[in-house]
């Protein structure tokens, strides 16, 4: 619970109080983080939890008060899809990859993956996107330049992965990281850049961790 | 190349290769692998270095299945390594045909925005015009969401695409710092707004600013071309300006030839009737001296018959010395020189009635009035000139109007009692207004008084002379009703 409230919250709290200018909305994030950690810890069912973090973040962008992180209440829907799309290409590949290089087998309980993909909508995901992208990106490319902001947040992004201690260790596992969220996040950079809205970028991520969450050892940072 | 390869094509070759590499034995060695340098570098010529990269991307990702399984099971040996190598090569190609591409389409873009530009800037047109297209052009080149051109013209700014140089601006700190400007995000929406001002300079000498505004970005390399550009455009802009200025400079020229010319034929026309006109002056009054003369001579007359014909030879000879005298003032005028003058303090009102009092005797159809205001300053002038002056004046106004109208002489002080102002007014038929910036000229007579009476065209050149000499300014009146001529001699104080 520490480590979701430490990393995870830590980063969306950022992301919030950039963007709305105040403490609030990211001290109820922090909180309903912890609670859905919490939850998770107890029951399975608990993860469902984590869908309370995702819900704050679109009652502000409904708001009209994430709008400097590029989420507002209109959603560009071309953009949606080809960040879905891309997302699930991504995924695939490294499904693909892992199985045949690494051996790993997918999970054969639905449920464990529905478990993660609740943990990476509310928490994982939703942090990570809205900090490396909605906030650090958007700023750098504004003051320096389109490849700047690129360099800057998928280094960080890199960073914030690799020092996980709940990362599986491993050369293989290390290259794959890199690699793939490398990949992920060039994209969801370019998403952001291009439709102006981090909705598309959120799906990228998203559909890439569902694929990862398939795998047996997709147990990345809980 | 664009139109020849697309996406999808690219996407196709890609899958192709791939195929093949499956269906001939996936390993890291497959001669196959190869095949991806085709769309990788299709792809970079086609849509330039983005093309390039996600190609080269795309392939690596495609093949990386068939590389990474080798490295995972048997480490990193011969064929591992070979793959690995082909990935390198792939995306070093991929980046590097696709930066050449986009770098080489720059440049071609630029060429074609100068040549635009040289083509615009040929037509002779005001600046504001050739400014707004200018910037009509740059707006289709430069692929930009706004442009805006500032050219300095003398003391005013010349603008396109913008109604003023607001005070801090982009444009007004290029302006003054003459250097570039450039600002990361003007504005607050989801893509950043690069703005760049670079100044227009020709010879070191700043002329104006191009600013320009793009939605994305506006890399180092294109603010270092749109620099070179700003230098290329005040060059042209320049160069138009001249030969602007040239083409307006012939053209005045070859106007002012003309009218010189046109000038000196008329002159040349005038000098010739004048020497007929003046002979015939000279000898009209030289024929009644020398007749009675001659009749006094070898006649016995009455003594008050004598009288009569003394004065009349005394008319003709202070006639025959006015035009002399005309002549010989005439002369020093031609010559640049002022008429010789002994000033002194003049009575006005007898300088009036002296001058009026010869043709009331010898002009008994015209009524004459001298109004002289009491107690006039006197006038600091030469006698003998002014009174040459008065008489040409009153020669005129009874020379060009009907027998029995009136002419009028009159006499003021300026309110402010420096000079003393005479006028002449006649009933004449007048002079027509094109005619009445001439009349001072010498030799010129307007063209609807040559018929109606005697004259050299040269009185008037001579009383201005005269007027101009003392310090004093003239100026005639003319409508319908008249003609009415008046001068101003500076008064003694």
């Amino acid at each position: 619970m520490a480590t979701v409230v430490a990393g995870h919250g830590a980063l969306l709290a950022t992301a919030l109080a950039w963007a709305t200018r105040a403490s609030g909305p990211a001290w109820v994030a922090l909180a309903l983080l912890g609670g859905a950690a919490a939850a998770a810890r107890l029951h399975r069912l608990g993860a469902l939890a984590y869908l309370a973090p995702a819900l704050w973040v679109a009652f502000l962008a409904a708001r009209g008060r994430l709008a400097a992180l590029g989420l507002a209440a209109s959603i560009p829907f071309r953009a949606l899809a080809l960040g879905f799309a891309l997302g699930a290409f991504i995924g695939a590949h490294l499904l693909i990859s892992a199985s045949r290089t690494l051996g790993y087998r997918l999970r054969d309980d639905p449920g464990e993956v529905a478990v993660w993909i609740a943990y990476d909508l509310g928490a994982n995901v939703l942090a990570a996107e809205g900090f490396f992208r909605g906030a650090l990106f958007n700023r750098v490319q504004r003051r320096a330049s389109f490849a700047t902001g690129v360099a800057v947040s998928t280094a960080a992004c890199l960073i914030r992965y690799l020092v996980d201690p709940l990362l599986p260790r491993g050369a293989a596992i290390v290259i794959g990281t890199v690699f793939y969220l490398s990949l992920v996040s060039v994209v969801n950079c370019w998403l952001l850049w291009w439709s102006g809205s981090l909705v598309p970028a959120f799906a990228t991520s998203m559909s890439f961790f569902a694929a990862y969450r398939m795998l047996e050892s997709g147990g990345l940072s809980r | 190349m664009a139109s020849r390869v697309s996406a999808l094509g690219v996407a196709s070759a890609l899958a192709a290769v791939t195929a093949m590499v499956v269906l001939t034995g996936p390993a890291p060695t497959s001669p196959w692998r190869h095949g991806f340098l085709v769309p990788v570098i299709a792809a970079a010529l086609a849509f330039g270095h983005i093309g390039g990269v996600l190609t080269a991307g795309g392939a690596v990702l495609l093949s990386a299945p068939f590389v990474l399984p080798d490295i995972e099971r048997a480490g990193l040996g011969g064929a591992a390594a070979e793959g690995l190598v082909s990935f390198v090569i792939i995306l070093t190609l991929g980046w590097l045909a696709g930066a050449l591409r986009t770098r080489a389409s720059r440049q071609a873009a630029r060429y074609v925005t100068l040549v635009a530009v040289q083509r615009t800037l040929a037509a002779d047109a005001p600046l504001d015009v050739a400014l707004a297209r200018l910037r009509a052009v740059l707006l289709s080149r430069l692929a930009m969401a706004d442009v805006a051109l500032v050219a300095r013209d003398g003391d005013r700014l010349a603008l396109a695409g913008g109604a003023t140089v607001a005070p801090g601006s982009l444009a007004a700190r290029a302006l003054e710092r003459d250097a570039s400007v450039f600002v990361s995000d003007t504005g607050d929406g989801s893509r950043p707004r690069r703005a760049l001002a670079v100044p227009l300079t020709a010879g070191g000498m700043g002329l104006g600013v191009l600013a320009v505004e793009r939605v994305g970005e506006l890399p180092a390399e294109e603010r270092r071309a749109l620099e070179a550009l700003g230098g290329e455009l005040g060059l042209a802009l320049e160069n138009a300006r001249l030969a602007s200025r040239q083409r307006r400079f012939a053209a005045e020229l070859a106007e002012r030839i003309a009218e010189a010319t046109r000038r000196l034929a008329e002159m040349d026309r005038a000098k010739s009737a004048f020497v007929a006109i003046a002979s015939h002056e000279l000898r009209t009054p030289l024929s009644a001296i020398l007749g009675f003369a001659e009749l006094l001579a070898v006649r016995r007359f009455s003594e008050n018959e004598v009288r009569r014909l003394a004065e009349i030879i005394r008319r003709e000879t202070e006639r025959l010395v006015r035009i002399v005298n005309d002549l010989l003032d005439l002369s020093r005028l031609e010559r640049g020189l002022a008429p010789a003058l002994r000033r002194t303090a003049v009575a006005v009102e007898p300088a009036l009635g002296g001058a009026v009092e010869l043709f009331r005797r010898g002009s008994a159809s015209h009524r004459f009035v001298v109004e002289c205001a009491p107690s006039l300053p006197r006038v600091d002038a030469d006698p003998d000139a002014l009174d040459r002056i008065l008489k040409n004046l009153v020669s005129n106004a009874v020379k060009y109007s009907p027998p029995g109208s009136t002419v009028t002489v009159s006499a003021r002080a300026r309110a402010d009692g420096s000079a003393v102002e005479f006028t002449i007014a006649d009933e004449g038929r007048g002079i027509s207004r094109s005619a009445l910036p001439r009349v001072f000229e010498p030799y010129y007579r307007a063209p609807d008084t040559l018929g109606a009476a005697r004259g050299a065209g040269i009185g008037l050149a001579v009383v201005k002379s005269l007027v101009d000499a003392h310090g004093g300014a003239i100026r005639v009146d003319s409508e319908a009703a008249g003609t009415r001529v008046t001068f101003e001699l500076p008064s003694v104080p």
